[in-house]
């Protein structure tokens, strides 16, 4: 019986006999076409290199679903404030599209109580509010982008648009995008985790989804509760020792099957059962945050055991550290369309330390150059006051969804820090200059992570697809 | 996660240096058609085509490609390619800026292979030498010429394609693997050993096409072949986005089965799909068809614009049908002119007014609430409910009359009733002051003169207040006052926010003290001036801890509540006690901060009558409204009106739960709506109006009726004109059976598409299918009946080298199998596969907290107790948010769009899945008992013989026979020394399904070799 070459052994074959294998070659050489086809209808996360270099090697992408009010978070407008209560002025309320609010409502400026108030942060004297007293400590690595403008005002389609590039279904999310271009560095792990906190969002798992890519790209999502990973633990009476028993004889069966028919895919078979027997053990491991020392969690908030934002802000640094590309952090509990000031106190209180204490155990592990960190949300929030809620009862007052000005930041991975970028007009209605795009902002974090965003496609459906689609420009003035 | 596939990538090939290529260059066989052109289309069409010519350049015509650049410099010099323009620009940017500009260079590949072909002198056959797009071009049926040996017309296409590259075909396949393969391209599941015997020792000539024709009659046929249609029809059972909510589609997938079955012709298949509603006296059937298009995903989500919504459900609807009917990318034209392909944006806007003319399918249904709307139609019933129906709706009427009749009657009663109503007074509560007040948490308060109890102090969480009251008047009814005090943060009533001054009262409990004794008194009609949704106040003397009273968003002012003594009762103040418990446990401090108790001693009839009736009782002369709504009033005491009501409800409810079944349908409005060109593909930019009408660039609509409708379109995708609807549709079968299609592209026939790797092949089952009638099974049969897909699926490595991918077909087919249909398999070689078929969707076994999002009404997850739990997988529910999470990680798309090819990746997770999701251990221990029940002799090879054929069919080695005998030894070893794992592994899922073999400890040693089976990798490939 002759020896079928296994995914190794090929490639060894084809480095033994170098460029002797004329036929070989040329047969490969015009059968590129359906061999790249083949390729990319199971893709690999084998770790490629990226268009040019660049400092971020993965991304910690944190999105506050339902969006939150950055009027009283990082964009603080005393002339709102001075004109709070009065009419908003027609033509910017009729300029606009908005989801819940139809007639012409009033302005509604940051509370002026004390704990709303904004404070002049770091050496660089980022103005953030005192919500966030964390991370007004480590506001000189933040970089404000207060000119964001997205082209969707309703959850579900603006979480799409904001991840996808597109407001419907069908296109990969850009943590997919990033595990089909650069492929991941720990092949024991996904390329692409995410971790969630509240309900999932209104998108729903396309949002992670890999879209047209091949599914190999899409987001892993790693649970807090029951297996960290769907189907990570064996069947009820199944030990770990007769796990091995089993996935041996699979194997042995396979090698066999694979000697007979010579399917090359039986190899990569045999290696993913081994691969999978091996992630029972370093996936709890990964979750497992207890042994972690006590200034950690006094740190980050962390409780072992619990579900929580700050766990997973914790566990999204364990992830980074182990070579995973992109990790994605939803948190629920954003849409202030009442008691906004209520909310926006509660939910700034739950995520502020966490998140300044993964930018500062970043930074002292010496990993933030290479982690990029995200701030983001679906949009932004009205100036002008919403006081009912979704069933239409009167409540204190809330802000609308607002799409068309809205903040959000990033930190290290080749950012500048301490700086913002982009201003909106007096009111935070609309933008003042330098206006960014949804489409501009995914081009810079590629730009970030060595990738040029015109230049990552894929083919599908005879048409270059890109996460940018035929727009986006990068913002250079916020690039180290 | 290492998902080193084996392909070789591009990095590996860049190793290659010329010689390698050169040297292949001698014994290769480079064509224009084949190799150089696909690489021209790729890269340089979109700008130096048909359709554009960037810097006056055209590189699919030969005489423009063959002469000068605007500088005049060459763009091919025929056997030099370093003069060449065609090769400097691409390969770098020394002479000017790379090509492409805008897009990904060309691979190492790609250049090399043009060098070559301008190094042997860029031969440019004449038929090419302008351009022509083959998949627009009619369907021609090939010539078979004269004297070959194939057995079949695929035969001679394959072997003519295999022996231009110096190979022919693979030896057959064994019998048993034969079948099997087969059956699992045909039903989607394998056959039974008794199958496999049968087939095996049939001596007959046709034994192999006897199985086939029985495969095609196959109730299954339908089920396994409905899934890829689903997929191109995102079938789903909810809506999408936020509120994801699941609604009734499932007659459609039922009608494919069934369309699928019983052959009906494709081409009906596609108009009844497209337009069924409006074809003559359509069918229920040609109705329930045109779901089809009701699949789009719908947002509901509060904020939505309804016509933003409806213009992407038409756009969705375009592009699909261009997808899936003619392989074309539609998409692009909605914003612009199509870059690569001959379509407008004219086209694309003549296409939408097709569909632009059915009603919206969102409504606003209260405040800012939208609802899933749109037409739908009511499902034929079986006899028996149909006559119950009837029924119910009889005495429906009936009791309408009696109750119509009552409130008539009686007005005799209804004058006494108004003229004690007239008498009756003002209620007139009495505030008592209680003797005494304890909280059952220690706050502190203060009895105040009117009764009234102030607390104050920190809040508590929960706490239950209790009052004791002397008193010795008549008691009929008692109320509770939660008032407002400057004293409580926020005003109250509650104290524990002072933004949301909330209280939930979940019981309030009204004893009689006397002697130590404690009865309870029974209290009834509950009533308050305001209730929140969902707490209303009857939950407040239910006995549930959990339901109770609260005042939401009616902060800041004063609430109350009365409850109804069921026996008036008096008391005597020297002996009796009355004591009132507000208990109230829904904790973060929703307490009340300031009750009062009072209590009555009168008539009941009228305690919480509004002020308003009373006056208008008291008015000298009623006019006619004024009676009727008194009369409304009064009706509601009248007890016989009361019976009659609740007789009324519970008919009612039953109609509701025995309404008949629903799908969704489309219907055309009356009046159309006129379409304009959106501008940018903006809805609220619109340009020029457009007429519906078809892309210019295909065959036109000269021999169909012009309705102007969807039928028109239907009829003209089906007619013999349009090229390429066989085309396209023969090609993904194709695809199904052999793994990739003859046009490797599923999704795209458009000039980036792939050319077709046997072209005359791909037009000669066209023209089968367009000449049998459309006929899905005839095309079927002939592709499974080939030697090419009889082939055996064995590879040598030199064949590996030369056909890597089975372009050529030189080998039969094998690959992994899809999600559902793995599925299947697992659970039709465990035994557990029920055959029931149709009907709302199932729900196996899926961990907890898969369904978990956002919005409204949200279904829940409760996995089926039943034969359900083991149907097939195209009956499992799919919730775009969150689809069946094995299926998932099988590749399957969340159907939120239109998916022409399932990618077929090779992953942990997947080994993952098959090992231990608990939905896969329950046919684990289905096929263990399945073995051990049924094998054919009970010693342990027998056994695992028959365990192996029915994951493989095949016959099995005495080698593969002793690993799985190993594992079987170590196992049962292992559990003697751990008997607690027996019954872990062999627990049943529900209680009503039983085991037939008796022994739990081999039952679960049995438990791991099934494990195995349904692992290998030969039972998941077809």
């Amino acid at each position: 019986m002759s020896i079928t070459p296994t995914s190794l052994g090929r490639r060894a074959l084809l480095q033994q006999t170098g460029f002797g294998l004329g036929a070989f070659a040329l047969s490969q050489l015009l059968q590129s076409e359906s061999i790249a086809g083949s390729a990319s209808s199971k893709g690999t996360l084998a770790a490629r290199p990226p268009h040019f270099p660049a400092k971020a090697k993965s991304i910690i992408y944190l999105h506050m679903v339902g969006a939150p009010s950055h009027l009283d978070l990082y964009d603080l407008k005393p002339e709102l404030q001075r004109r709070n209560g009065e009419p908003c002025p027609k033509e910017l309320f009729e300029s606009g599209k908005f989801a819940f609010v139809r007639d012409l409502p009033n302005l509604l400026g940051t509370s002026t109580d004390k704990k709303y108030q904004f404070t002049r942060s770091g050496q660089s004297g980022l103005p953030l509010s005192n919500l966030l007293p964390h991370l007004q400590g480590v506001a000189d690595e933040l970089t404000l982008i207060k000119s964001l403008h997205t082209d969707e005002f309703n959850h579900g389609p603006a979480q799409m648009f904001m991840l996808s590039g597109f407001g419907r279904f069908g296109r990969p999310s850009i943590g997919s995008w990033l595990n089909y271009g650069l492929g991941t560095e720990n092949q024991d792990l996904p390329g692409f985790v995410v971790l969630i906190t509240g309900n999932v969002l209104g998108a729903g798992s396309p949002a992670w989804g890999s879209g047209f890519l091949p599914s190999v790209y899409q987001g892993v999502e790693f649970r807090s509760q029951g297996d960290p990973v769907l189907f990570l633990s064996n069947p009820k009476g199944m030990v770990p020792k007769s796990r091995r028993a089993v996935i041996d004889t699979v194997n042995q069966l396979n090698r066999e099957q694979l000697l007979d028919i010579g399917d090359p895919e039986i190899a990569t078979r045999i290696s993913q059962y081994e691969l999978a027997y091996r992630m029972q053990t370093s996936v709890p491991e990964l979750m497992d945050i207890s042994a972690e020392p006590t200034s950690i969690h006094e740190m980050y908030g962390t409780k072992p055991g619990q579900t929580s934002f700050a766990n997973n802000c914790l566990l999204a640094r364990r992830l980074v550290e182990r070579g995973v590309r992109f990790v994605q952090l939803f948190d629920q509990g954003w849409d202030a369309h009442g008691s906004v000031f209520n909310n926006i106190a509660n939910k700034a209180r739950q995520v502020d330390q966490p998140i300044a204490a993964l930018i500062r155990d970043l930074r002292q592990r010496g990993l933030l150059d290479s982690t990029l960190v995200v701030w983001s949300a679906e949009f932004g929030r009205t100036p002008f006051a919403q006081g009912k809620n979704s069933e239409g009862n009167d409540t204190k007052a809330g802000r609308d969804h607002h799409k068309d000005a809205f903040t959000v930041w990033v930190a290290g991975g080749g950012t500048k820090g301490g700086m913002s970028y982009g201003s909106t007009d007096e009111l935070g209605y609309t933008i003042a200059e330098k206006p960014v795009h949804v489409h501009d902002f995914n081009a810079t974090l590629l730009h970030l992570m060595g990738i040029n965003h015109e230049r990552l496609t894929f083919r599908y459906q005879g048409r270059q697809y890109r996460l940018t689609d035929v727009e986006g420009h990068v913002v250079r003035d916020i690039l180290a | 996660m290492n998902l080193c596939h084996w392909v070789v990538t591009a990095s590996l090939l860049v190793q290659f240096s010329f010689s390698a290529i050169s040297n292949a260059a001698e014994v290769g066989h480079l064509t224009f058609e084949d190799d150089v052109q696909p690489i021209l289309r790729r890269h340089c069409y979109r700008c130096h085509g048909s359709k554009n010519q960037e810097a006056s350049l055209q590189l699919n015509l030969r005489s423009a490609a063959m002469g000068l650049a605007d500088s005049d410099e060459p763009i091919i010099v025929k056997h030099d390619a370093d003069a060449s323009l065609l090769i400097l620009r691409t390969e770098g940017d020394a002479h000017g800026d790379q090509m492409p500009p805008d897009a990904a260079p060309l691979t190492k590949r790609e250049i090399s292979v043009l060098r070559l072909w301008v190094d042997q002198g860029a031969p440019w056959p004449n038929a090419l030498a302008e351009p022509k797009h083959w998949a627009y071009q009619p369907i021609t049926r090939p010539e078979i010429s004269e004297g070959h040996s194939s057995k079949t017309a695929i035969d001679y296409f394959i072997a003519r394609r295999l022996k231009q590259r110096g190979l022919a075909m693979a030896g057959s396949v064994d019998r048993a693997r034969l079948i099997r393969r087969g059956s699992l391209a045909l039903i989607g599941v394998p056959p039974t050993p008794a199958e496999v015997q049968r087939f095996v020792d049939d001596p007959s000539a046709n034994a192999y096409e006897k199985v086939v024709d029985r495969l095609l009659e196959s109730p299954r046929y339908g089920e396994r072949w409905a899934v890829p249609w689903l997929d191109l029809a995102r079938y789903a059972d909810s809506n999408g986005f936020q509120a994801d909510q699941i609604r009734d589609n499932w007659a459609y997938r039922d009608w494919v089965i069934r369309a699928i079955n019983d052959g009906l012709p494709f081409d009906q298949f596609v108009v009844d799909q497209i337009a069924g509603d409006l074809r003559k006296n359509a069918t229920v059937d040609q109705r329930i068809a045109t779901g089809f298009h009701r699949m789009t995903t719908c947002n509901v989500e509060a904020g939505v614009h309804p016509e933003a919504n409806r213009v992407n459900q038409v756009v969705d609807r375009v592009n699909t049908t261009a997808t899936i009917f003619l392989g074309t990318t539609f998409e692009c034209a909605q914003c612009h002119e199509h870059k690569y392909d001959p379509f407008t944006q004219e086209d694309y806007y003549g296409l939408f007014a097709y569909f632009n003319s059915t009603p919206l399918e969102v409504k606003n249904t209260s405040g800012v609430t939208w609802d899933f709307y749109g037409p739908t139609m009511e499902l034929p019933r079986d006899e028996d409910a149909a006559r119950r129906h009837r029924q119910l709706n009889e005495q429906l009427a009936r009791l309408e009359g009696d109750r119509k009749e009552a409130s008539q009657a009686s007005d005799e009663e209804f004058d006494q009733w108004l003229s004690k109503l007239r008498e009756s007074h003002e209620v007139a509560w009495k505030p008592l002051v209680p003797e005494n007040f304890e909280s059952s948490t220690g706050e502190e308060f203060t009895i105040l003169d009117d009764g009234a109890v102030l607390l104050a102090g920190s809040v508590p969480d929960t706490v239950e207040h209790v009052f004791t009251f002397a008193y010795d008047q008549k008691i009929t009814a008692v109320r509770l006052d939660v008032l407002t005090d400057d004293a409580i943060p926020g005003k109250g009533p509650g104290r524990g926010d002072s933004q949301r001054t909330n209280i939930i009262l979940n019981e309030f409990t009204c004893q009689h003290l006397r002697g130590g004794k404690a009865t309870k008194i029974k209290l009834q009609d509950a009533a308050a001036d305001f209730s929140q949704s969902k707490w209303h106040v009857s939950g407040a003397i239910d006995g549930d801890r959990k339901s109770g009273w609260a005042i939401a968003p009616q902060f800041g002012k004063p609430h109350w509540a009365s409850f109804v003594l069921a026996q008036p009762m008096k008391l005597e103040g020297d002996k009796d006690r009355l004591r009132i418990t507000l208990s109230q446990f829904y904790g973060r401090g929703r307490v009340i901060g300031k009750p009062r108790i009072s209590v009555y001693s009168g008539d009941t009839t009228f305690l919480n009558l509004d002020d308003s009736l009373r006056e208008l009782a008291a008015k000298k002369k009623l006019n006619k409204a004024d009676t009727a709504k008194l009369r409304k009033h009064f009706n509601k005491d009248n007890p016989r009106i009361r019976r009659l009501d609740r007789q009324l409800a519970d008919i009612k409810k039953e109609l509701q739960t025995s309404k008949p079944d629903t799908t969704l349908v489309m219907v055309e409005m009356d009046q159309p709506r006129e379409t304009a060109v959106m501008i940018r593909g903006d809805y609220e930019n619109l340009g020029q109006k457009v007429q519906p009408g078809t892309p210019a660039a295909l065959p036109g609509l000269e021999s169909i009726e012009r309705t102007g409708d969807r039928l028109e379109l239907a009829h003209w995708l089906t007619s013999p004109e349009n090229p390429l609807l066989a085309r396209v549709t023969v090609n993904r079968w194709w695809a199904e059976i052999f793994g990739t299609g003859l046009v490797s592209t599923l999704e795209d026939f458009g000039t980036q598409g792939e050319d077709p790797s046997h072209p005359e092949l791909l037009d000669w089952l066209a023209s089968e299918l367009i000449e049998s009638g459309w006929s899905r099974k005839h095309v079927h049969k002939l592709i499974v009946m080939s030697d090419a897909y009889r082939q055996s699926s064995r590879v040598t490595p030199e064949l590996l080298e030369i056909d890597p991918t089975n372009r050529l077909i030189s080998r039969g087919p094998r690959f992994r199998l899809a999600a559902e249909l793995l599925r299947d398999n697992a659970l039709a070689i465990s035994g557990l596969l029920s055959d029931k078929m149709y009907g709302p969707p199932i729900m196996p076994y899926q961990p907890d907290n898969i369904w978990r999002s956002v919005g409204r009404n949200q279904p829940k997850w409760s996995a089926a107790q039943t034969e359900d739990r083991f149907r097939r997988g195209v009956y499992v529910v799919w919730k775009r948010a969150a689809p069946y999470p094995s299926f998932i990680n099988f590749d399957a798309p969340d159907r939120g769009s239109c998916t022409v090819n399932r990618g077929r990746s090779n992953t942990p997770l997947q080994a993952l899945t098959l090992l231990n999701d608990p939905a896969y251990a329950e046919m684990a221990l289905g096929l263990a008992d399945r073995i051990l029940s049924d094998a054919p002799a009970n010693d342990d090879a027998s056994r695992l013989e028959y365990g192996m054929q029915l994951a493989v069919a095949r016959r099995v080695s005495t080698y593969e026979i002793s690993v799985l005998k190993d594992l079987l030894d170590r196992e049962r070893e292992m559990l003697k020394q751990n008997e607690s794992m027996i019954s872990g592994r062999t627990k049943v899922p529900f209680r009503e399904m039983s085991l037939r073999f008796k022994d739990p400890a081999e039952l679960a040693a049995w438990f791991a070799v099934a494990n195995a089976l349904l692992n290998l990798d030969e039972t998941m490939s077809q």
